[in-house]
């Protein structure tokens, strides 16, 4: 056969057409690129079981796709989201919680008392607030298909913070088949309730997320605030890109080809300010805390001076200003329950407006008979933040003589080495740095860190009976007696410093001036809201 | 011949298994905890504990390695411990990239590095030459990231040419595939560009002083063909080499270009996979890369018969 010019041409144009067939089947399916939202988290979504792991990012993932009984507003309260009406009994020791008609899983099937009652147990095998709650409930009960009750031994007026509060893990609504899988292994299937649905087909693990609009979803009609209110998603699709390099999601950003970045490195931030087409603004006004764990095992730490000492010790604007730079970013607390919360108070705080106070601190260790010998301080090389302040702070141990010796690894070497109880000279540890919302210091149950019942309790292992009571108090306390008790475990906490605040920093996201309605607050980033221009 | 390939793939049988035997025994004795990452930083100890137990972490190394081989021997490279995805599905999703990566920088390394070679040798010692061995020792010296950082600078953001970062598969737009490979494969392949043209420049110099050469240009031969058919084709065997050699470097680049270009390819993978301990991934990616390897170096050898017709096994 001939080839003729004629025959080129239509050959050339069928296999172009054959090429870009699936482009243009793609283009017609995919929503459009004004109502999509390209954004890079924290970093890569790992796990999808926001119960299994507590990892941030994960709940970040839940919050897109599940919906919760109560959430906490901007004001830090918890409202109503999935329940219609709550109450207790008389006595106090019954709650009674009614869904919202209508409220339906992505795979259609009614939201039932059934699926919560199951995800509420799960939950509480995990987390803090859940364990403390379940030693105290005695019964859960479906009395119809949208209506449980949760029976208790005592009063417990801490159940709507357990249930509304947004630290990990939070307790999302999971189909009943779902929330009874085994809480130590992760849930199959991902179909949650919430304003969007997760796109496993066009995810590519590692690589992008995709969260779809629900068409379905209920939402409240009070206008969004926190997590709770109105979740009404305004985007058709919501993307993750896992960019993993900063450059380069910077450049990508200023680019438009993403919209949105949680994290932009603060050293970064005056070239996205001085772009008028990037907006930054901190959406986490309660920042995010620096704190210092010490090991409570083994010597010097085990002596209460020498955990003061370290009180005196601790610059915290040094370690910001050397982490951080500008101030506009940062602030020093002292208060234990972090600043800005509501439980924040000013209890027994002498030692932070004395600090840094190296004379007192080196008395300190020295009445804490302290021996020479080495403290290891966890270093992780790949964490800026708190590779600083490691480095900060071993140089002020070594100016009091203190022989601290910093064991570098990555931050993957460090979470495997602080569960380690050996003596540090065999494996273990002395201090080690991690950091964790600052909202998250505000309740003394929720936050697992908090605790001081010893080996049952997070690394550090401290142990103080009468601040384990005091906690206790403050659980069974009404909401208005609650700061008075919040004063009387800073004041003891401050005596037997179970862990040293480091600094708070205010971490700004950025994103394209033309995307708007994004809602700040700690612990999660809502696409609720969120539209674009 | 025959005989030849088949005892060289056996030895790649040998060489499989001590790469296994050593990426195993270096990812479990290395400190970190997968099962401590999984369950986040408001886990407890117990919870952590928990973790290891079901995934199996908590028991005796050679029964995990033992556990791990048999499954690897029935072309089962496990489950990711994160994700509990299979990780030769994950492997698979990651291939495109990373091929589409690796033959577009070949595509533009070779052919530019052979005729900055051949110009090179051809005008040795003229301002041509020194500008090709410039250009040689900057791709060398340049690292990846710096040099990807600038690419993106100068023809994404400043230029805005080329997009920063991202990857199209081929069938959804073969010209979006296209665009977002430019600056990638041009990063990674100016290392390659630099080896290779050293590599042609340094053997045509030593082929160009042959007498056939001086024969050929006796004879009357045109400066392309004697440079091309006589001498380039006779400089062949150790410009080969250095191309297979040159895979391992493509891998390594590979790493790091594909995470300052934010491409989902099967580096990125393994780059992930460290930082948090997925010991499955890494392990089968390894393997994965070793294997390929070695192939390659087998085509290597084998093509020598192509290019010298002397050469037989």
């Amino acid at each position: 056969m001939t080839t003729t010019r004629r025959r080129f041409v239509q050959g050339s144009a069928a296999a172009a057409a054959l090429v870009a067939a699936p482009a243009i089947g793609r283009a017609q399916s995919a929503p459009s690129s004004a109502r999509t939202v390209k954004a890079v988290m924290q970093g890569d979504l790992r796990s999808f079981d926001p119960i299994w792991t507590t990892a941030n990012i994960t709940s970040y993932h839940a919050g897109l796709i599940y919906d919760t009984l109560f959430g906490v507003d901007a004001d830090n309260k918890p409202q109503p989201q999935m329940v219609e009406s709550y109450g207790t009994s008389e006595d106090q020791l019954t709650w009674t919680f009614k869904l919202r008609d209508g409220l339906r899983f992505h795979d259609g099937a009614a939201v039932t008392a059934a699926d919560c009652i199951a995800s509420i147990r799960r939950w509480a095998v995990r987390d803090g607030a859940g364990q403390h709650m379940f030693q105290r409930v005695k019964d859960t009960s479906a009395k119809d298909e949208r209506t449980f009750s949760i029976s208790f031994s005592e009063p417990y007026p801490l159940t709507l913070d357990a249930f509304a509060k947004a630290g990990t893990p939070v307790l999302y609504m999971m189909r009943k088949k779902d929330a009874e899988t085994d809480p130590m292994q992760q849930v199959a299937e991902h179909i949650g309730s919430g304003p969007f649905i997760f796109n496993a087909k066009e995810t590519k693990q590692g690589a992008s997320y995709v969260y779809d609009r629900n068409p379905n979803y209920l939402p409240r009609s009070e206008p969004a605030s926190g997590m709770a209110g109105g979740k009404i998603a305004k985007l058709d699709r919501v993307v993750w890109d896992n960019v993993a390099d900063d450059q380069t999601a910077i450049a990508a950003l200023q680019n438009g080809e993403i919209d949105f970045y949680e994290l932009p490195p603060i050293d970064l931030i005056d070239q996205l300010e001085a772009d008028k087409n990037i907006h930054v603004e901190v959406l986490n006004k309660s920042g995010q805390m620096i704190w210092c764990r010490m090991n409570w095992l083994y010597p010097p730490f085990d002596n209460i001076k020498a955990r003061q000492a370290l009180l005196y010790l601790v610059n915290q604007l040094d370690v910001l200003k050397a982490a951080f730079g500008n101030p506009k970013y940062y602030r020093s607390c002292g208060s234990y329950f972090g600043c800005g919360t509501p439980m924040e108070n000013d209890e027994n705080t002498q030692w932070f407006k004395e600090a840094p106070n190296k004379a007192k601190a080196a008395q300190l260790f020295k009445e804490a008979g302290y021996d020479g010998r080495p403290v290891i301080i966890l270093q992780p090389t790949n964490f800026a933040v708190f590779n600083t302040a490691d480095q900060l702070l071993a140089q002020w141990l070594k100016e009091i003589g203190v022989n601290a010796q910093l064991a570098a690894s990555d931050w993957g070497g460090v979470v495997t080495r602080r569960a380690v109880r050996e003596p540090p000279e065999k494996g273990g540890w002395n201090i080690f740095v991690t950091s964790a919302s600052g909202a998250s210091f505000g309740n003394p149950i929720t936050l697992v860190g908090h605790a001081a019942n010893g080996d049952k309790g997070w690394f550090g292992w401290p142990k103080d009976v009468k601040h384990e009571q005091l906690r206790d108090k403050w659980a069974r306390a009404q909401p208005q007696d609650r700061l008075a008790v919040a004063k009387e475990i800073q004041q003891n906490a401050w005596n037997f410093v179970p862990h040293v605040y480091m600094g708070l920093y205010l971490q700004p996201a950025a994103w394209r001036a033309n995307i708007k309605g994004v809602i700040g607050m700690p612990e999660l980033i809502p696409f609720w809201n969120m539209e674009k221009t | 011949m025959i005989a030849y390939v088949i005892r060289r793939l056996a030895s790649i049988v040998v060489v499989m298994v001590l790469v296994g035997v050593c990426v195993f025994l270096l990812l479990h004795l290395a400190p970190g905890d997968p099962a401590a990452i999984i369950a986040g930083d408001n886990a407890t100890p117990e919870q952590i504990a928990a973790i290891r137990a079901h995934l199996g972490l908590d028991e005796a190394l050679p029964v995990q390695f033992l556990r791990w081989s048999a499954s690897v021997l029935s072309g089962d490279l496990g489950v990711s411990i994160f994700s509990n995805t299979p990780v030769t599905t994950l492997i698979g999703q990651r291939l495109e990239p990373t091929l589409s990566l690796s033959l577009a920088t070949l595509a533009f390394a070779v052919p530019v590095a052979l005729v900055l070679g051949v110009l090179a040798a051809w005008r040795v010692g003229s301002g041509l030459d020194r500008a090709a061995m410039m250009v040689s020792v900057a791709g060398f010296s340049a690292p990846a990231f710096v040099v990807g950082y600038l690419m993106i600078y100068v023809f994404a953001v400043t230029l805005k040419w080329l997009p920063v970062q991202g990857y199209t598969p081929i069938g959804q737009d073969l010209g979006d595939w296209a665009r977002h490979l430019v600056l990638p494969a041009l990063t990674l392949g100016l290392a390659y560009v630099a080896l290779i043209a050293r590599i042609t420049r340094a053997t045509m110099l030593d082929v160009l002083a042959e007498d056939y050469i001086r024969t050929a240009k006796a004879k009357g031969v045109a400066t392309a063909p004697m440079l091309v058919k006589h001498a380039l084709k006779n400089a062949g065997v150790p410009i080969i080499t250095v191309i297979g050699i040159g895979v391992a470097l493509l891998i390594g680049g590979v790493v790091i270009t594909e995470t300052v270009f934010n491409i989902p390819g099967i580096g990125r993978l393994v780059v992930d996979a460290i930082s948090k301990r997925d010991y499955p991934i890494i392990q089968g990616v390894i393997l994965v890369f070793s294997a390929v390897y070695v192939v390659i170096n087998l085509l290597v050898d084998l093509s020598y018969t192509l290019i010298d017709p002397r050469i037989r096994y």
